[in-house]
């Protein structure tokens, strides 16, 4: 045995009765959170802004403007088609009103 | 050119300039005689022409278009500009009379009336932005025509030069652009509510609901939002900006074709409801479609020509120009007709 074996298994030896038994639970649970924390802001950090890169792609999309502006298109003709009323329309509708019933009058 | 015959042409020109002056202010008070006199609607058309160039041309290109028109300056190589210029200037003020004329209409049904005839009145009177808009746009298209015309007869001389050369140097920087379209859009806007407040204190009151609800039938503007983004989408990116003028134009012709046909259907079933709401989208739909070719698709189109990416604009563009604001006064006609006319509604 060499000189700088004899000296890994005197290491090897601390080591083993240094840590012989496990680590106290509390201990072990602490360095878990810790690990657990870390390991989350890495990754969740990433994922984040992939999400929000995603959003951004997803709502600069053409398919999604395409629908989008179908969808407006859409839902004006049916409320123009239901004769859905707006003040304009009220106002105009009075205005009409008016001249049927100066027409009644003249007759 | 000898230095006496510089100064007779410029003479000449400042001659033509005072006709054209001379041309407005007689048709402007003419109208303080005959009853054609609308002093908001005039205000809009001048500040409004000038938010509108600002908003597709940048403060130096609209200087050159005026030293050249002036017949100032011999810079041969951007005549073509000068001259694409004052037909945009044209246009612009063809579109915002019929704009004017729309939005003043909204107005004088929107308000409080003492009799039918008051409010008959005021919906005539809104028409008379159109006329202003017209006299604007033939003085616009007396120097387009003489420099359209310089520009032929020099444009061999012109293509034969290098293109860097040709197309007038190096472009300007794109703040330099940024900035006088900002400022055309907030003096536009700005404009646009100075106008409404002037046609509004005109006119008497429309009760407690604010003038906002009453410019505002959205149906039609779902239609016209929705259907310009959907067209100008499908069309793609090849046409460039000519895709949004194709996208308003077709969506506005479409909707005042709808708005008539359920205005007529209206008439059929006498019911004073669906006759309104119609003509309250005919209206709306064409304000908003004239907005949005006059503030989105042209000063599009004005920059792709100004920066050399197009010779020209389109001609499907050009027929839409014209076309719409043509349409728009055709279509008040018939809405005015359509209100007046007397009808017993059947309950």
């Amino acid at each position: 045995m060499t000189e700088r074996n004899s000296t890994d298994v005197n290491l090897d030896e601390l080591l083993k009765r240094a840590f012989a038994a496990d680590l106290p639970v509390d201990v072990a649970a602490g360095m878990r959170e810790r690990i657990g924390r870390f390991r989350e802001t890495k990754t969740g950090g990433e994922a984040a802004a992939r999400g929000r890169a995603a959003v951004w792609e997803w709502l600069f999309r053409r398919s999604v403007w395409a629908a989008i502006s179908i969808l407006l298109l859409a839902a004006g003709i049916l409320f123009q088609g239901r004769g859905s009323s707006t003040p304009l329309a009220e106002r105009i509708s009075a205005i009409k009103t008016q001249y049927a019933s100066l027409d009644t009058t003249r007759r | 050119m000898t230095e006496s015959a510089k100064t007779s042409a410029k003479g000449r020109a400042v001659i033509r300039w005072l006709f054209a002056a001379a041309f407005i202010f007689a048709v402007a008070a003419s109208g303080l005689f005959t009853g054609l006199m609308n002093a908001a609607g005039l205000f809009y058309l001048v500040f409004g022409s000038i938010a509108a160039a600002l908003m597709g041309f940048t403060g130096r290109e609209i200087a050159t278009a005026f030293r050249q028109a002036a017949g100032g300056t011999t810079e041969m190589e951007s005549l073509g500009k000068s001259a694409y210029f004052w037909e945009a200037a044209a246009r612009n003020a063809w579109i915002l009379g019929g704009l004017g004329s729309a939005l003043n209409f909204i107005i004088a049904l929107s308000r409080e009336s003492s009799g039918i005839a008051d409010v008959s009145s005021r919906m005539i009177h809104s028409l008379i932005i159109m006329l202003y808009g017209l006299v604007l746009a033939v003085v616009c298209l007396i120097p387009e025509m003489k420099l359209a015309g310089l520009a032929d007869k020099t444009r061999s001389r012109w293509e034969a030069r290098p293109a860097s050369e040709a197309e007038g140097g190096p472009r300007l920087a794109g703040g330099a652009i940024a900035a006088d379209r900002i400022i055309g859009y907030v003096l536009f806007a700005a404009v646009l509510g100075l106008t409404v407040v002037f046609l509004i204190r005109g006119q008497p009151r429309s009760g407690s609901l604010p003038i906002g609800k009453l410019l505002l039938h959205w149906p039609a503007y779902l239609v016209v939002l929705g259907g310009s983004i959907a067209l100008a989408l499908f069309v793609g990116v090849g046409p460039g900006a000519r895709a949004w003028t194709l996208g308003f134009a077709m969506t506005g012709l479409i909707s005042l074709l709808m708005g008539l046909i359920q205005a007529l259907f209206g008439f059929v079933h006498r019911n004073v409801g669906e006759i309104a709401s119609a003509v309250a989208f005919i209206i709306s739909a064409s304000s908003l479609t004239l907005l949005g070719l006059v503030s989105v698709a042209s000063p599009l189109e004005d920059r792709e020509v100004m920066d050399g990416r197009r010779e020209g604009p389109g001609p499907l563009s050009r027929f839409f120009w014209v076309l719409l604001p043509l349409l728009t006064f055709i279509f008040l006609i018939l809405t005015f007709i359509m209100v007046v006319t007397p009808m017993k509604q059947v309950r």
